[in-house]
């Protein structure tokens, strides 16, 4: 399999990402914006969590919570990981051999699959239990994982900055 | 309510108990605020990066061998703001750095002050630290 | 204990990372609340009930957000003291505080058809921008000194 080495050299020596790596101020503006994005990205998406697993909103059906708030987590999960990838792109020799990055990445895989996985089955009937407090169980088992999920990428995110394992 | 603001409270001076020489970076962990080194040397590298710049330099010991230290930096940021520029580290320049000795890594250090060849003195610390504020210029 | 504390990296590691999720969870409580009063969020009907449900949630996630972030602010305290960018930070926590608990609490649950339209807009407007300067300022303290 052909070593992606050379690739994250080329772009790690490329003017405008060393330009930025070097950088007074574009480091931290771009690195604070991708925490702000990831905050408001996160915390809409574990607030709306608290429904499907029956510890908030319990008299608000749960459509009438998650539909509107969808545009906005797809927003800011759009803005989340282009400042991720520019982020990476900055500086991807650093990141690449990064523990805490990988299990990052491993970790939004699993975020992602979970969520295509409801919305493709259990989330199809849910005219027929949106107004109950308590949700079917595949649907609050989707919930739970998806907080324990996102905790964990904020963790392992926060983690990276730790360079102990290099 | 009022109870829960309580017990917050409480427990978060529970866990401040004792916290002096904690930082971002858990400076306490990872360097000992005990052991203040000052490396005289010349200049192998210097890595002018974000979150955190490196140097590398080469310090001759008594006996004749070179040990080979890195030291953590503040970011180009801050550095520049107390006037330093990429362009002042030249490889093989003289250069005296002191700092704080890693626990775990005997030849890396926290970098405190910088004292360039033309006697310019320079605070390269990052937030936190032993006696915070203190070894400030 | 202090003392393992003070020398365990990932005990403090750990610690700022769910420093990290507490105020995602406290900004998403906010944020619900707020995006409803501009009118992009939950329809009108449900505010006053998801305000209630929000604001037990930030009663929760707040003292998380207090006691995992105090551990960061001790130690620094002489350096932040002395920062423009704490203040500022502390300047907007406080505005922020006292107009979730004054103004805002009051409109996001009242009945939204019993004021002009554009009073829930701007309390939405003011709280996103306060909150969100907050959580900016909280991490650029980091880069800023």
């Amino acid at each position: 399999m052909p070593s992606i080495l050379p690739a994250l050299e080329w772009l790690e020596g490329l003017a405008w990402t060393t330009a930025i790596r070097e950088s007074n101020l574009g480091y931290p503006i771009m690195e604070t914006s991708h925490v702000a994005c990831i905050v408001a990205f996160a915390g809409l998406v574990m607030v709306m969590d608290l429904r499907f697993v029956g510890l908030a909103f319990a008299h608000t059906p749960l459509t009438r919570i998650q539909r509107p708030l969808f545009r906005w987590q797809m927003a800011w999960f759009f803005l989340s990981s282009a400042t991720g990838l520019l982020l990476f792109v900055v500086d991807p020799l650093r990141y690449y051999g990064n523990i805490f990055f990988r299990v990052k990445l491993v970790l939004l895989a699993l975020a992602g699959l979970n969520a295509l996985g409801f919305h493709l089955a259990t989330f199809r009937s849910v005219a027929r239990w949106d107004e109950d407090r308590l949700v079917p169980a595949t649907a609050r088992l989707a919930g739970a994982a998806s907080l324990l999920l996102w905790s964990a990428i904020i963790v392992s995110g926060r983690l990276i900055a730790y360079n102990w394992f290099d | 309510m009022k109870t829960k603001i309580i017990v917050a409270l409480l427990t978060a001076g529970v866990l401040c108990a004792g916290q002096q020489a904690l930082a971002h970076h858990a400076f306490a962990a990872e360097y000992d605020s005990e052991k203040p080194v000052t490396l005289t040397g010349t200049l192998s590298k210097m890595e002018w990066v974000n979150p955190h710049g490196w140097i590398y330099m080469d310090v001759k010991q008594p006996d004749g061998t070179v040990q080979k230290w890195t030291i953590e930096s503040s970011g180009p940021g801050p550095m520049s703001r107390r006037g330093l520029k990429k362009t002042d580290f030249v490889a093989g320049m003289p250069l005296v750095v002191k700092g704080y000795q890693g626990k775990q890594k005997p030849t890396l250090a926290n970098g405190r002050t910088l004292v360039l060849a033309d006697g310019r003195s320079f605070y390269i610390g990052s937030v936190g630290g032993p006696n915070d504020g203190a070894d400030k210029q | 204990m202090s003392q393992a504390y003070r020398e365990s990296l990932w005990l403090f590691a750990v610690t700022q990372a769910l420093h990290l999720v507490a105020v995602s969870g406290f900004v998403g409580a906010i944020l619900i609340v707020d995006l409803g009063l501009l009118g992009w969020g939950p329809a009108r009907q449900s505010r006053a009930g998801i305000a209630r449900s929000a604001q037990r949630i930030l009663l929760w996630t707040g003292p998380a957000v207090l006691v995992t972030g105090i551990p960061q602010f001790t130690t620094n305290a002489l350096r932040y003291y002395a920062s423009p960018v704490f203040a500022i930070k502390m300047g907007l926590l406080a505005a922020a505080l006292v107009f979730t608990v004054t103004l805002r609490r009051r409109v996001a649950a009242a009945d939204g058809d019993r004021m002009p339209s554009w009073v829930p807009k701007a309390v939405g407007a003011i709280s996103l921008a306060l909150w969100m300067g907050v959580t900016i300022g909280g991490r650029w303290i980091g880069f800023a000194e």
